[in-house]
């Protein structure tokens, strides 16, 4: 288990409490990403596993606690703070543009300019046909041009894979990222993951189903109402005792 | 759901640039609509070279009319349709188009130098576009809604300040000429036209913020997670309907040399029908600046034709309902057949 505790975790999160209104989403959540792990985010409808998620990448921001990459105090308020972080996300409703270009997905928002705003097209898409290349057991795409909106889901899934990879992320958040997927390609995002591991990504994967996620994860933090219920490795459980716990709250 | 394959697109190379900008061409959202203003273009040109007697269409006269009527709707036409690849709407426009040639005529009457007047025009349709925005955006209100709003509180606005009369708007020759002169067989506000049609091409195709634009109207939601600033992309595009808008407005009181309030009423509603035309989705995310001009240019031809062949004038509008049904319906064919 490529488990790496002398480091300090690529990222942590100590109180981590989000209210909206008169709600309690999340209330006092410590949670860690190590180096070179897969974390899997367990837990029922309605734990707060996507607040937390959402928090991390940016899209929501906290209403308490601090965060810590690589043992310094740093913050996440929006997206840009994330991207710094290296922190990527992989939606469950895919976000990419359905009506544009792989290339222009691609590099949305970290368009390649020249210094009067203009696009360097042809590099952009020359870059993203390597990156499909590379990617291409799981896609069977080459097209940069070909419109995101006509590929299959698990390609769609790909492709917003790739972005996160090629921008070198460090941290991979994959919230739900086979719900809408055949088994084929539900496998093929989960090689992926593992992967990814052995190239220093770490990722957080939040999923419902128990043995993907004994499939690919090193640890397993379980969430129920908003609170964090257990943080185990995987040689210390089972799939029966994480059933156990989710059911249980 | 298996994988299915995409094939790629070939290296470009000497001997199939050709089809480079072929495929290129066919992957634009006006292609189709491109296609059929060429056919109608060449028929009238065939009926004009057989029939010159009783088909004017080549006759200067008529080719002076139909290239002054395009850029009137074309500005206006090129900024709405920058919002609607945005994922907005502007009915305001056709109310802004008149409020800036009010603007513009009113400040040149007292006194103040023509440039000062356009400027304060522009802003104005700037303004009313920003305004149209934040109130859309900070209140999440459909731009429908809101814009529609704004269109019934500025024709009133406009009635108040004018009291009902028309604004007479005599500028120095150099202006005119700036903006209406005689270029050629061309007219200056044509050559603006294709400048701004330009200008668009280059923002939507070849920017970082027309990349945004299209990316928010798309899908608003992804956009803002990878990064997009939504806010500032859509108060751009807001903007920028207010100004071509303005733009319209200023060229067309100089043409006329005056400003009636009841000018612009309807042009919202053609703007909206020449960029459906031009193949720019009411959904948002996809249109190009090509569809602006095959839309504006195609309502003209076909409003020009009918005025031609002797059809009565109040049965414009409907025909330009009928193109714009047809317009739809042939985009929607072509696209299913790939």
């Amino acid at each position: 288990m490529p488990l790496d505790t002398n480091t300090a975790p690529l990222l942590n999160l100590r109180g981590i409490g989000k209210t909206y209104g008169r709600t309690e989403a999340l209330s006092d959540v410590d949670l860690h990403v190590n180096q070179n792990e897969v974390l899997g985010l367990l837990g029922d409808n309605g734990a707060g596993k996507s607040t937390l998620i959402k928090i991390l990448s940016g899209v929501v921001d906290r209403t308490t606690g601090d965060i810590e990459a690589d043992g310094t105090p740093t913050d996440i308020r929006n997206r840009q703070d994330s991207a710094k972080l290296g922190i990527e996300t992989i939606y469950q409703d895919i976000a990419l543009v359905g009506p544009m270009s792989i290339w222009r997905n691609m590099y949305l928002a970290r368009e390649l300019c020249n210094r009067f705003g203009f696009l360097r097209r042809r590099e952009m898409r020359d870059t993203t046909v390597d990156i499909l290349r590379k990617g291409v057991e799981i896609t069977g795409v080459d097209d940069p041009e070909a419109e995101v909106g006509g590929l299959s889901g698990g390609q769609m899934q790909a492709v917003a894979i790739a972005r996160a990879v090629h921008f070198r992320s460090k941290i991979l958040l994959l919230d739900e990222p086979t719900s809408a997927l055949s088994v084929r390609e539900t496998e093929n995002v989960l090689k992926y993951m593992v992967d990814l591991r052995e190239e220093g990504v770490s990722s957080v994967f939040v999923t419902h189903n128990l043995y993907h996620a004994f499939q690919v994860c090193d640890r397993f933090v379980v969430m129920a109402h908003g609170r964090k219920i257990a943080d185990v490795t995987k040689a210390d459980t089972t799939i029966e005792e994480l059933t156990k716990l989710i059911v249980a709250h | 759901m298996t994988d299915t394959h995409i094939p790629a697109q070939q290296p470009e190379t000497s001997g199939n640039k050709l089809g480079t900008i072929w495929s290129a061409f066919r992957r634009d959202p006006a292609a189709n609509i491109v296609i059929i203003l060429v056919l109608v273009q060449a028929a009238c040109i065939i009926g004009g070279l057989l029939y010159p007697d009783d088909f004017r269409y080549l006759s200067g006269l008529n080719m002076k009319t139909l290239l002054r009527a395009i850029p009137q709707i074309g500005f206006i036409a090129v900024g709405v349709a920058i919002l609607m690849i945005a994922g907005e709407f502007d009915l305001s426009v056709g109310a802004t188009f008149t409020l800036a040639g009010l603007t513009m005529a009113a400040f040149y009457a007292a006194g103040v130098p023509v440039v000062f007047c356009v400027m304060a025009a522009l802003a104005i349709g700037v303004a009313i576009g920003l305004v149209n925005g934040f109130l859309t955006l900070t209140f999440a209100i459909p731009s429908f809604i809101v814009t529609l709003g704004t269109m019934m509180i500025l024709r009133g606005v406009i009635l108040y300040a004018s009291g009902t009369a028309t604004m007479p708007f005599r500028p120095e020759p150099w202006f005119d000429s700036l903006l209406t002169g005689q270029i050629g067989f061309l007219q200056a506000q044509f050559l603006w036209f294709l400048g701004f049609v330009i200008a668009a091409w280059l923002l939507l195709s070849w920017h970082r913020i027309g990349n945004h634009v299209l990316s928010v109207g798309g899908n608003r939601g992804a956009a803002n997670a990878i990064g997009v600033n939504v806010f500032k992309t859509k108060m751009f595009a807001f903007g920028a309907a207010g100004f071509m808008a303005a733009m319209s407005g200023i060229v067309s009181t100089t043409r006329v040399n005056s400003v009636s309030p009841i000018q612009g009423q309807g042009l919202e509603l053609q703007a909206i029908a020449a960029c459906v035309i031009g193949g720019i989705a009411l959904t948002g995310g996809r249109g190009s600046a090509l569809g602006v001009f095959a839309g504006a240019t195609l309502i003209y031809t076909v409003q020009n034709v009918l005025l031609l062949i002797g059809a009565p004038g109040y049965y414009l509008d409907a025909f330009i309902g009928l193109v714009l049904v047809a317009a739809v319906i042939a985009n929607g064919v072509m696209n299913r057949r790939g």
